[in-house]
């Protein structure tokens, strides 16, 4: 009786001791660090992902769901200024990062070379993601020496936005009712004058006033399609080419013939669309839900014949290719516990599986199943951009400082369509400016 | 030119105004006005625009001349969980900056006035040359010295760096060498000790540079978006110039333009708070006066 008793009373110790000890149910603290925004007076405490919307929304609301499904882990997030770089580099410097961190595909190199990223193919195995489950683009975004090191969650790319009323009038309908687009240089320039003559508008909607990425990924797309290497070695660029050339004077020629809007900026460039003020906008994916919702509002300018959204044409010979990058979820390298590695794998997969809801962003998903589902296609447009998927291409994995390239590349492509500098100088300039900066990393 | 009201106005005792004044000095106040309005235009505009909600802006911008109108975005400043403590850290920051400058600038600015000792001259030249550093020149040794302290996401981290106020020092040198030296020595001959010379005799006549100093300091830290966006990363200890720019969507100036410009709003309206209870402080520090 009193070896029951004892051990009765033993056993209760041990679990109001064990009860003691676990002070949580600690949850294993995670800290996540994104931009895409604030949005807690709408979202901050929603865990219905599907009634999110936006970027900002959705990733608010995904974390909220993670956090609710898993007690046992709490996911920190802190929100920056859109890239958030300097912040990342700083907090890097400072031996402080984040435990997980959104960057684009385009910047990991910058980080991944210095060994401040973890690769995450163990970690992503573990939970039962493999590498053949992303999309090409994807993958191949996210792969730097053959390993991965941040997990894809989408592409985006620039598009063919179209309003379909002035196509019409312009001519440029086939009899199926689809968009005629250029298949060559030629083509393109005389479409964009038939355009003018028909309707009075520009062919083309670019925001051209204080901008430089705009620029440099049209530049990557052609020459993408023109099978140039302009950056066979990732450290020194070759640009000063001939196919660089035809894209400039392409460029130049639509400026200079007034088949472009001029001075507008990327707030007055969406205006002037949305009030039916050129036929094609420049703009990304992200774009193709307000654009949407626009056309089906009676008496607006796109509701008159419609809204079409394409890849950017092929104007060349080489293969089917435009530029496209997109964002995805680093780790930082720190030190941490199994539980906590654990539980950022947990995490990772936690937003692969919810890819489909981040895609309702405009996005392209990073999951191969995603962009073949039934769902996906389902949302307007995405059947005519799916194209994406496969021809989104990047510059090579191993090219750092690649925003730092962007401006450089914006700001002498401006000044030579502009006629602020001929073109190969500009041309010359960029290469020099480029080469130099990679020389000094 | 003149009309009768303007020749009648001053014999009759006319109060200022209009009338009486000539063409010339119409001409001036014509121009203005005209300059106020240039420069309140782009105010009035980002108010107007932190009104409207952001789909109706996207659209287009006309929709800023008629109603509806709404203090949604402002809600959603507020709705975000921590603008508050980014306003009380922001307090902290610009008001324990500026109280250190003005401490550490009045003491050097009277010792480099009114103390003789070794190298004096060598070193407010080497004071006066740390205007022509700018910040980014330091930045990366400076954030290195201040991860080895352990000194990022504190509050002396984002204060410490910006009391090394050359201006100030040099503001407060010239305005104490522009007190009369009979001040000091009627008080030295009343046996007051040097700290007494500076704290009752001294100190009180510098109340017009201490305000002028303390007003540009407490503007530039409350401004100050550099330094606290790469030492203060954690959220809770965003100053609110970071921690307003963190909640902008990636496409804000498209698709959240009211919400960016109500972030702006929000932003500057402490400092014009201040500017209203500063006033006269503001106008002379701004008009130069202050430095004699």
């Amino acid at each position: 009786m009193i070896h029951m008793l004892r051990k009765t009373m033993l056993a209760a110790a041990s679990i109001a001791a064990l009860a003691a000890a676990h002070p949580a149910m600690a949850a294993t603290e995670l800290t996540f660090q994104r931009f895409f925004g604030a949005c807690d007076a709408d979202f901050g405490s929603n865990t219905d992902i599907a009634k999110a919307v936006g970027e900002c929304g959705i990733i608010t609301s995904m974390v909220n769901k993670f956090n609710a499904d898993n007690p046992d882990i709490h996911v920190a997030v802190t929100t920056v200024e859109w890239p958030g770089y300097d912040q990342l580099t700083a907090q890097f410097a400072a031996g402080d990062p984040p435990d997980i961190v959104t960057i684009h595909h385009s910047a990991l190199s910058d980080y991944q070379s210095k060994g401040l990223l973890v690769p995450l193919d163990d970690v992503l195995a573990a939970n039962g993601i493999k590498p053949a489950d992303f999309t090409d683009a994807s993958r191949n975004g996210v792969t730097k020496d053959g390993k991965i090191y941040g997990l894809p969650i989408d592409n985006w790319t620039m598009l063919f936005h179209i309003n379909m009323d002035l196509f019409k009038q312009a001519g440029l309908v086939d009899a199926s009712g689809k968009p005629i687009l250029p298949k060559s240089v030629d083509e393109l320039l005389a479409q964009a004058k038939q355009f003018k003559e028909k309707t009075g508008k520009p062919y083309l909607i670019q925001n051209l006033a204080n901008e430089t990425a705009l620029y440099t990924r049209n530049l990557y797309t052609y020459l993408f399609q023109q099978n140039s290497e302009f950056f066979a070695d990732p450290t020194k660029v070759k640009i000063n080419t001939p196919e660089a050339k035809k894209v400039v004077e392409m460029y130049k020629a639509i400026f200079d013939q007034g088949d472009t809007t001029k001075d507008l900026d990327y707030a007055a460039s969406i205006n002037a669309f949305l009030a039916g003020e050129g036929g094609v906008h420049l703009n990304g994916t992200w774009m193709i839900g307000d654009y949407t919702a626009s056309a089906e509002k009676p008496g607006t300018a796109l509701n008159k014949g419609g809204y079409a959204v394409y890849p950017y044409p092929q104007l060349f010979a080489g293969k089917h290719a435009q530029y496209a990058d997109g964002h995805s979820l680093a780790v930082s390298q720190k030190d941490r516990s199994d539980e906590q590695t654990a539980a950022i794998g947990k995490f990772l997969k936690f937003m692969a599986d919810h890819d489909f809801d981040w895609s309702r962003t405009g996005h392209l998903p990073a999951m191969k199943a995603v962009i073949e589902s039934a769902e996906f296609k389902a949302l307007p447009h995405r059947d005519t951009v799916a194209p994406i998927a496969e021809l989104g291409t990047s510059l090579p994995s191993a090219v750092q400082r690649q925003f730092a390239i962007q401006d450089i590349i914006g700001q002498e492509m401006s000044a030579a369509i502009t006629g602020q500098k001929e073109v190969d100088a500009s041309l010359a300039d960029m290469e020099s400016r480029i080469n130099e900066l990679l020389a000094n990393l | 030119m003149s009309s009768p009201a303007v020749s009648s106005g001053p014999a009759s005792g006319a109060p200022s105004g209009m009338v009486g004044r000539s063409t010339g000095d119409r001409i001036i106040l014509g121009l203005t006005i005209a300059a106020a309005i240039a420069m309140m235009a782009p105010l009035v505009w980002v108010v107007a625009l932190s009104l409207k909600d952001n789909k109706e802006l996207m659209v287009s911008m006309n929709a800023v001349f008629h109603a509806p109108y709404t203090l949604q975005n402002y809600l959603n400043i507020l709705a975000t969980s921590s603008v508050f403590r980014w306003i009380l850290n922001s307090l902290i920051v610009a008001g324990g900056l500026t109280l250190g400058t003005l401490v550490l600038s009045s003491l050097a600015g009277y010792g480099f006035a009114r103390l003789n000792f070794p190298f004096r001259n060598v070193l407010f030249v080497i004071v006066l040359m740390g205007l022509a550093v700018p910040e980014q020149a330091v930045l990366i040794a400076r954030h290195q010295l201040f991860s080895w302290m352990k000194l990022h996401n504190t509050y002396p981290g984002l204060i410490l760096p910006n009391l090394s106020a050359p201006f100030g020092v040099f503001l407060m040198t010239q305005y104490f060498r522009a007190i009369p030296k009979e001040l000091d020595e009627a008080a030295l001959l009343d046996n007051a000790s040097r700290f007494k010379i500076f704290w009752k005799v001294l100190l009180p006549l510098t109340l017009p540079a201490q305000a002028t100093l303390g007003i540009f300091t407490f503007l530039g830290a409350w401004n100050d978006y550099l330094w606290p966006l790469i030492s203060g990363t954690k959220k809770e200890m965003y100053t609110l110039t970071v921690g307003i720019a963190s909640t902008q969507t990636n496409f804000a100036q498209s698709e959240g333009l009211g919400f960016l410009m109500s972030q702006a709003v929000f932003a500057g309206a402490p400092i014009l708070i201040l500017y209203l209870f500063f006033q006269k402080y503001i106008v002379t520090a701004v008009s130069g006066a202050a430095v004699r």
